[in-house]
């Protein structure tokens, strides 16, 4: 057996490992949980914690908080029938019906224990794939790098956006950001205007802080868990274990939704809402009981909830083989290890192998403790939901400029996050989406390294991109996204226009 | 949402002519074949400004049935003092250190989340902040400065 295999799972096991992934867990089921937080507004608030801690420990907290997050958002989707996350919003459907119906303890029930499956099928996929694919990725030029993480660019912004145009504009936005700073070939200063605070650039994490929280703490002005009476009512839960019966009836949402998840969660930027939905919409059409849909329905609770949590695994292939975040999320996560000068990709596992499989068993832990925590203290856990705005929001406004402040002990970075919160609220203004910008800060250094890189070997001759099949194709798939989402578009906006007309 | 776009579009055209003037003011090398430092910003200015110009193609268009965003239900007095309160707590952090200019800003945004308990907005404003401040310092090891309480906190 790889000695990197062992390696890594001896680090995930490790009681300080365990004890942070179980950390993760518990706080990724209340984050998850409270409507109006996202799991990526759970990790900027835990992020500081990270700067301190080991690598290993780092990653596993954070792995603990991802995978459960996605379970938590199915509690208040079920109970309250507002998604905590937006990949919870196809759990609500049929969850929501069967908590009306007095039996919130027995959706819940179904919830994780459909989570648990999903994630670890995607566990089992991201242990088998991602060496693999690390191995591939290791013949990769530098032209072929480039065209790679292009199309990892263009597919985020069709994905994200419902208009190419703006998605592309966002991407180009963190490109020009990106290239604040010294020039990675030269150590040139540009766009500095001799403040010395620009010269290392603007911080990923500092922006991605002001980018997600500031407009979250806007966001939350409005109430949005209902009044006191719902919250209360809506934390009384009855037998959570499922039956045998539902456990035979989830059987086949479970062998959709899983795979469906784990392919998707490849994918960069399609992330758990699209893996959920189309779960969801599948399991409906082949199942006997599709006439129960959207009443309460046990399989249309297990589909969604087990592509949610299968894309957390799947998210994790690109970012640790590639190096090529498929959300923010993992976005978050090349940050994390690049503090503490890990850099994802192929070599991860050439050179640090037994991190990498560490990566991969704290995932598989973070899974356990998931469906743990989430039946032994799920009774405990929904007095969450009567948690006041008043002091959540206000502690998460804190955590934002500590978070920032200890990146770098930089009073101007809290100001540069600060900067980037006004941005975030124009761009929503402008229905402009903001992950594609995140991506581009992440990739952009990247991009524009092989790309010089690329120029520099060909003497500036740019057909070198088209020299090797594997840059090739990448820059085919770049092509094809770009023009599809264009084609989606248009069709889109004609079907609405007839559906006016009519 | 095309009143919106057109703004949109002006703005990103302004800010790209801005950032194409300062990158042909970016200094240049004689490094032989290598490509120069303003190479790659050139060609994110050339993107940057084709796009701009495509939204605001989009945004003349005549309208159709797009659907404007509806604005959450929110006095806009919450957005400008919560504006305040953060421009405030950031001008006087330096000065005031985070333990002495964190007690403010908490109280100020506890009310300004709907908090009117005098106790609560006390007690919760004093005690999380208390609680972080030490929290980050004594645990995490994380020297956040304590400004004119200096004297005060070890």
């Amino acid at each position: 057996m790889n000695p990197d295999i062992l390696d890594g799972f001896a680090q995930a096991s490790m009681m300080s490992s365990l004890i942070a992934t179980g950390i993760g867990s518990l706080l990724g089921l209340v984050v998850g949980m409270i409507p109006g937080m996202t799991i990526s507004t759970g990790i900027i608030i835990v992020l500081p914690l990270t700067f301190v801690l080991e690598p290993t420990i780092s990653i596993a907290l954070l792995l603990g908080l991802y995978v459960s997050g996605m379970t938590g958002g199915s509690f208040s989707a079920i109970l309250l029938n507002i998604p905590g996350t937006p990949s919870a919003s196809a759990t609500g459907l049929d969850g929501h019906p069967l908590a009306q119906r007095g039996e919130a303890g027995r959706a819940l029930g179904l919830a994780i224990t459909a989570s648990f499956i999903g994630g670890m099928f995607s566990f089992a996929g991201l242990f088998l794939i991602a060496p693999l694919l690390a191995e591939i990725a290791l013949r990769f030029q530098s032209p072929d790098l480039f065209s790679l993480v292009f199309f990892g660019l263009t597919i985020i912004c069709s994905f994200a956006a419902k208009s190419v145009i703006k998605g592309l504009l966002s991407a180009v936005i963190g490109l020009m950001i990106v290239t604040i700073g010294q020039d990675p070939m030269m150590g040139s200063q540009r766009f500095t205007f001799g403040q010395v605070n620009l010269i290392a650039g603007i911080h990923f994490l500092t922006a991605l802080i002001g980018l997600f929280a500031i407009p979250q703490l806007v966001d939350n002005f409005v109430e949005l868990i209902g009044d006191k009476e719902t919250r209360h009512k809506a934390t009384r839960i009855e037998r959570v274990l499922p039956r045998w019966a539902d456990l035979k009836r989830i059987r086949l949402p479970v062998c959709i939704g899983a795979p469906v998840g784990a392919f998707l969660g490849i994918l960069p930027g399609a992330g758990g809402p699209i893996a959920a939905f189309i779960s969801y919409d599948y399991t409906k059409r082949v199942s006997k009981n599709r006439d129960e849909f959207g009443k309460g329905a046990p399989e249309g609770i297990a589909a969604p909830e087990s592509a949610n949590n299968a894309v957390t695994g799947g998210a994790l292939v690109p970012m640790m083989t590639l190096g090529i975040p498929g959300d923010p999320v993992t976005a978050i996560l090349i940050g994390a290890l690049l503090i503490h000068g890990l850099a994802p990709g192929p070599l991860l596992f050439v050179e640090n192998g037994g991190f990498a499989f560490g990566v991969i068993f704290s995932f598989m832990y973070a899974n356990f403790f998931n469906i743990v925590i989430g039946f032994l203290g799920l009774r405990l856990l929904v007095k969450v939901l009567a948690t006041p705005n008043a002091l959540l929001m206000p502690t998460i406004a804190l955590l934002c400029v500590i978070g920032s402040y200890a990146l770098r002990n930089n009073f101007f970075d809290v100001y540069v996050m600060f900067g980037f919160g006004l941005l975030g609220l124009a761009m929503r203004w402008l229905d402009m989406p903001v992950v594609p910008l995140l991506l581009a800060l992440v990739l952009g250094r990247p991009l524009e390294e092989h790309l010089r890189v690329s120029l520099a070997s060909s003497q500036g001759d740019p057909t070198i991109f088209f020299t090797s099949p594997f840059s090739v194709v990448f820059l085919g798939m770049a092509a094809l996204s770009i023009f599809w989402s264009f084609y989606a578009e248009h069709r889109s906006r004609r079907e609405s226009n007839g559906a006016t007309r009519q | 949402m095309r009143r919106r776009n057109l703004i949109a579009a002006i703005f990103l055209l302004a800010i790209g002519i801005g950032y194409t003037v300062l990158t042909a003011h970016l200094p240049t090398r004689d490094i032989g074949s290598t490509t120069q430092p303003s190479f790659f910003p050139w060609v994110i200015a050339v993107l940057f400004l084709v796009l701009s110009a495509a939204l605001l193609i989009q945004g003349l268009r005549p309208a159709t049935g797009d659907a404007v965003p509806k604005a959450p239900d929110v006095a806009p007095n919450k957005y400008l003092w919560g504006g305040v309160a953060f421009v405030v707590y950031l001008a006087a952090l330096p000065t005031l250190g985070f333990l002495a200019a964190n007690v403010p800003f908490f109280l100020a945004l506890m009310y300004l989340y709907g908090e009117r308990r005098p106790l609560w907005l006390l007690g919760g404003s004093i005690g999380i902040s208390l609680a972080l401040f030490f929290l980050f310092r004594k645990v995490f090891q994380i020297l956040l400065p304590s400004g004119i309480l200096s004297g005060v906190i070890s």
